[in-house]
């Protein structure tokens, strides 16, 4: 292919010995480094970061203004209905795009492990969900400099928001997963996103409860299931250990899932 | 270096690859022929790893593909037919992190891009994105992830796709100087191809192996000696009987 002009080549002759097999934590950076290029090579990425900084920041100063109190609370509360639709926009891509370029193929044909890839995919998804979530530091200083807001009670909301920030897009990707359909990946991403929020909601766990008495169904979602409880403790200061196992369990689950799903494919 | 034997792939009741079994020693190249949707991708699916065999072994660089998947992928260089390229990528960085993805490190790397990018003649398109490069370059930049690892084993599935008539006959020579301790093995339709630079032909046609020999003794076998690839080819498919509208899969 170099039209002749290259002599003595290595390759021209018996191949080497293989490559050594990527460590685990060296395969899935690789795979990191790769996703986050494809994040900020493209607008869309800006366009993201820019709608939600915009509509989460907007609608924080409304009720600062309003209520004339220097916490972020509002911000938090508001949080979780912000990432329904904003994080299934996020993963809805992320495999789906890989079937459209035709490089799922490449990525599973590489000495690399499934799950390394699907980390790979997760974390660099969350970094950049990290990157957004900073982006809201202003309104921190703003308030340092307004008055003494409860520090220690901003740490645990944004670690809550971190948690659930990692939880959304962990189910986000195992149904970006499911399908080559970015619509579908979004539309059932999004459902599932607003299912495991209003159940927290006590208005929906007493209509659920009165449509089952016997069964209390909305109280058996809101304990069992529903996220809402879990981050609802880290906006209220409290770090449970119950809470993040939840998180961790429940990311764990659709991170496993994901992988399970992709290698189901082989067969 | 290559053995398959008697591997059955299905999807739901359609059998892709039926009952197929041949081997590809080192130093070899082997053309793979048939029309369309015959299995000739589904089998080299199958032994990239990408696709598990339904029924039957495949061992590849002494490692079989079901239980070993990494140890194959580590020895292997694969271009699937539909040139699979981050195409929001530079090439450079494209190559990079495929080399990367295959533990190379440093000035490993370095020497192995080096080699890779003159070997394939991408010089001139290192700093292009991978969507602005025309259909024979992403072609070549195909080829350039397939070798970068240095593999002792090449599974290409139509690699001559894209290609003006220069581009093939350099691609020819490359494949020849790739030779030497490597086991190739190709998919084509074009019997020029296989006539100019494979020792062995398998003609494959609805899943099934009708041929595996040199192109003179297939040509000897169907009574035709002397015949070109391709009448003994089109001798051989139009002699098997097939219900070939319903088949998807190649």
């Amino acid at each position: 292919m170099a039209d002749g002009t290259t002599e003595a080549h290595r390759l021209e002759s018996s191949a080497g010995e293989p490559a050594a097999v990527a460590g685990f934590a060296s395969g899935v950076w690789v795979v990191v480094k790769r996703e986050m290029g494809a994040y900020f090579d493209s607008p869309i990425a800006y366009i993201y970061a820019t709608v939600f900084l915009v509509l989460s920041s907007t609608t924080f100063m409304n009720s600062f203004f309003l209520d004339s109190i220097v916490d972020m609370s509002a911000y938090f509360d508001m949080l979780p209905f912000l990432l329904i639709p904003f994080v299934p926009a996020m993963t809805m891509r992320t495999w789906a795009e890989e079937h459209a370029q035709h490089t799922f193929e490449l990525l599973m044909t590489l000495p690399l492990r499934s799950l390394q890839v699907v980390l790979g995919k997760y974390a660099a998804a969350l970094l950049f969900y990290l990157l957004i979530l900073a982006g809201t530091a202003p309104i921190v200083i703003m308030l340092a400099w307004l008055g003494s807001p409860d520090m220690g009670l901003i740490f645990s909301s944004y670690l809550g928001a971190l948690f659930l920030g990692a939880f959304f897009l962990s189910f986000g990707l195992f149904l970006s997963g499911l399908t080559h359909n970015q619509i579908v990946a979004f539309v059932l991403a999004t459902l599932m996103g607003f299912a495991f929020v209003v159940s927290g909601h006590e208005k929906v766990v007493a209509v659920l409860d009165g449509l089952s008495p016997s069964w209390q169904l909305g109280t058996w979602l809101f304990e069992s299931l529903s996220v809402m409880p879990h981050y609802e403790s880290f906006t209220r200061g409290v770090l449970g250990l119950g809470s993040a196992l939840y998180f961790l369990l429940m990311i764990g689950f659709f991170v496993w899932m994901n992988d399970v799903t992709l290698r189901r494919n082989r067969y | 270096m290559i053995t398959v034997e008697s591997v059955t792939k299905t999807y739901g009741s359609l059998k892709a690859v039926n009952d197929v079994s041949f081997e590809v020693a080192g130093g070899e190249i082997v053309g793979f022929v048939g029309p369309n949707g015959a299995g000739k991708s589904t089998m080299l699916k199958m032994l990239s790893t990408y696709l598990y065999p339904t029924l039957g072994r495949i061992s590849v660089a002494g490692f079989d593909v079901v239980d070993e998947p990494l140890e194959v992928r580590r020895r292997i260089g694969y271009l699937s037919g539909d040139t699979p390229l981050y195409r929001d990528m530079r090439v450079d960085e494209f190559l990079r992190f495929i080399g990367r993805a295959r533990g190379l490190r440093n000035t490993d790397l370095e020497r192995h891009f080096d080699e890779t990018v003159d070997l394939c003649g991408v010089g001139d398109v290192l700093a292009m994105r991978v969507d602005q490069c025309s259909t024979g370059f992403r072609q070549r930049v195909g080829l350039a992830t397939a070798l970068i690892h240095d593999p002792p084993i090449l599974l290409l599935d139509e690699p001559t796709h894209g290609f003006d008539p220069l581009q093939v006959i350099a691609f020819r020579e490359l494949l020849q100087k790739l030779r030497p301790g490597r086991a190739i093995l190709f998919s084509t339709h074009i019997t020029a191809d296989v006539e100019a630079i494979s020792d062995r032909v398998l003609i494959i046609h609805l899943g099934r192996l009708l041929a595996d020999g040199r192109l003179d003794e297939l040509a000897a076998e169907t009574g035709m000696p002397g015949a070109s690839l391709e009448a003994t080819f089109a001798h051989l498919v139009s002699a098997t009987s097939s219900p070939s509208a319903d088949r998807t899969h190649g």
